[in-house]
């Protein structure tokens, strides 16, 4: 069963039409870019996938169920911006994941947080802002689900700690599970990915694997993004 | 579920509420303790001490309510309807639960404040002279009060159990019409806090010309004299009472049942975070 | 090992290639236990799934070899090895005399300019078995 399917949906607010008969399945084992520039329709979607906004017309479904109480607990998902409680220490906060989610496996957590030298008793509000974003991909990539859902993971981020957030997608690698990374930076993140998916003005452009378009195109992504969106 | 959010609800909470309820007692200690030794003193300035520390002491209680008031309203938003909603509202739980957990947790620090203070009072009363007086004849009081009929002893005591549910209840519709006010504001995208002022006090004049009307309307068809229609049915005083509460208490769970309805719509329906 | 990608052509062939040097230079050894795709492509910062179709060609071209339960290991055939070391030195070779020829030195030119490079400056420990 497919990870994920949108079939002609569509999400206005209000007029304003933000995703227009978007159609396409991601299988899982696959890690896909969504790529598109700023305000294309790539966090609407993220949103809908996540049951934080209702579709206004088609369907969008997580493991052939509709977003919902169920599908939470299939999706992992981080968010563009840091959204983990300040107040809470390292320990408590993968107390609050585990408790929330059978599928978070503490130790790969602990082991990672000991890797960046954070001590469990270390508060999120006494991080420096790279170190709570790690956190963050930390708990996201320490659930066991069918579908994580990246919104801007590297946006905003040094070198150093966008490679290693690459890597930690890399190592945490599910064959049974798909991994959508919403971003408009596609040079560092090419290699990562199996397919891509170009959306622009709420429709989708294309939806390709990479190596089709080195292949067929003889051009990386980077360079066929620029062209496809050349302004 | 219910049961972790609650959970982690309580250490959100605690870590403010806890504090703030030591400092209360910590208050009355020191006004007890200043009653007692400095007010009468002959070195001003220990006087000075000891009025200030009863003034603390007075601050403190206020300050209590108004923090647990302040965090029942800011939790919700902050944790629901900000960034922090995000993670919460992506959970494997309902809306329902998540409202019901900060209703509990919201209720439970309305009940702990109340003994705090009951308990400040006690401990800031505890051993003065003036106090002890009152409490005597209080006491006096009890005594002759006893010798009533066992009639209103306990209807005494049934009345003062419906009010205090009364007050609770009313405390929890508070907490919904305030829940619901922030969802259906922060349904918008700009100028959520604005919005949910504005609907804040939509709802509340709403709410009193429904009130207002529903009155009118009962007063017409007789309803609060329909004891003088019915003479047959011989109902005293008393049971009228009873009957008013419990009238009191069944619109008041009304009227928080339709907040939390307003409350799960603009949640599920109209959620627009960011 | 340094793992370098450039933007045109797939991945997975630029992977072959780079893992193929690995083999021959010795980073990999023959009969060495490679290490898992994860692993791999953690190292390289690649999807796993391409890592895992370089791996599966290099397989089938016979230069790695799979024990289902064991695991990936370089090949033993040494005779092997040293055929695909000579292709990816002429490939280098070709491209260099292509490269001196553009710029307009002819053959005997551009071989006179690198006996030269080797015998004064550069590595002066580079020996050149030929």
């Amino acid at each position: 069963m497919s990870v994920l399917q949108c079939n002609s949906l569509s999400k206005r607010y209000g007029k304003i039409p933000a995703l227009e008969q978007v159609s396409f399945t991601i299988e899982p084992g696959r890690i896909v870019g969504l790529l598109g520039p700023n305000g294309s329709g790539k966090t609407t979607l993220i949103k809908l996938a996540n049951g934080l906004l209702t579709p206004s017309e088609g369907e969008i479904l997580i493991c052939g169920a509709a977003p919902g109480r169920a599908t939470h607990g299939l999706v992992s998902y981080l968010p563009e911006r840091t959204c983990i409680p300040t107040w809470m220490s390292a320990r408590q906060l993968m107390d609050f994941y585990g408790d929330f989610y059978p599928d978070f496996r503490r130790d790969a957590a602990q082991e990672m947080l000991q890797h960046l030298d954070i001590r469990p008793d270390q508060r999120v509000k006494q991080m420096s802002k790279g170190t709570r974003e790690k956190v963050q991909l930390i708990m996201v990539m320490s659930r066991q689900a069918k579908l994580y859902l990246l919104d801007e993971p590297i946006g905003g981020v040094d070198p150093a700690t966008r490679d290693y957030i690459l890597s930690t997608i890399i190592s945490n690698y599910n064959p049974e599970a798909a991994v959508i990374i919403s971003t408009h930076l596609i040079s560092d993140v090419e290699k990562v990915l199996d397919e891509v998916i170009f959306i622009n003005r709420g429709q989708v452009m294309l939806q390709s694997s990479v190596d089709e378009i080195r292949e067929e195109k003889g051009m990386s992504v980077d360079a066929l993004f620029r062209e496809v969106f050349k302004c | 579920m219910l049961r972790k959010l609650l959970k982690h609800e309580f250490r959100a909470t605690g870590r403010i509420m806890l504090p703030v309820i030591g400092i209360l007692l910590a208050t009355s200690v020191a006004a007890n303790l200043s009653m007692r030794y400095l007010l009468d003193n002959d070195a001003w300035f220990l006087s000075m001490l000891g009025i200030l520390l009863l003034t603390a002491f007075g601050f403190a209680i206020g300050g209590v309510f108004i923090v647990s008031f302040i965090l029942m309203i800011q939790r919700f938003y902050k944790n629901l309807l900000q960034d922090e909603g995000y993670v919460m509202l992506t959970l494997p739980v309902s809306i329902h639960q998540h409202i019901w957990s900060k209703l509990i947790v919201s209720s439970v620090w309305f009940i702990v404040t109340a003994l705090a203070v009951i308990l400040a009072c006690c401990i800031t009363a505890f051993d003065i002279t003036i106090i002890k007086e009152i409490l005597q004849g209080l006491g006096e009081l009890f005594q002759e009060l006893r010798k009533l009929q066992a009639y209103y002893a306990i209807n005494g005591t049934a009345i003062t159990i419906e009010m205090v549910v009364l007050v609770f209840l009313g405390l929890v519709a508070m907490c919904l019409q305030f829940y619901s006010a922030l969802a259906a504001g922060h349904s918008l995208p700009t100028h959520k806090m604005a919005w949910s002022v504005a609907w804040y006090f939509g709802l509340q004049f709403a709410f009193q010309i429904i009130a207002f009307s529903l009155i009118q309307i009962l007063d017409q068809i007789n309803f609060f004299n329909w004891g003088i229609f019915h003479p047959e049915i011989h109902l005293d005083a008393m049971a009228g009472i009873h009957i008013g509460m419990a009238m009191m208490i069944f619109l008041t769970v009304v009227h928080g049942a339709i907040f939390y309805c307003i409350t799960t719509f603009f949640m599920k329906k109209r959620l627009n975070l960011e | 090992m340094l793992w370098q990608f450039s933007g045109d052509a797939p991945i997975y062939s630029q992977l072959i290639e780079q893992i193929k040097v690995g083999i021959v230079s010795g980073v990999f050894p023959p009969g060495e236990r490679l290490p898992s795709v994860r692993d791999l492509a953690t190292e390289a910062g690649v999807n796993p799934n391409t890592m895992q179709r370089a791996l599966t060609e290099l397989e089938r071209d016979g230069l790695v070899y799979s024990q289902r339960t064991a695991g990936r290991f370089v090949t033993e055939d040494k005779a092997m090895i040293e055929t695909a070391k000579r292709a990816l030195a002429e490939r280098h070779i070709t491209a260099f005399l292509d490269a001196m020829t553009r710029l307009g030195y002819r053959r005997e030119g551009g071989i006179k300019m690198l006996r030269q490079e080797i015998t004064e400056g550069g590595n002066g420990d580079v020996s050149l078995a030929v």
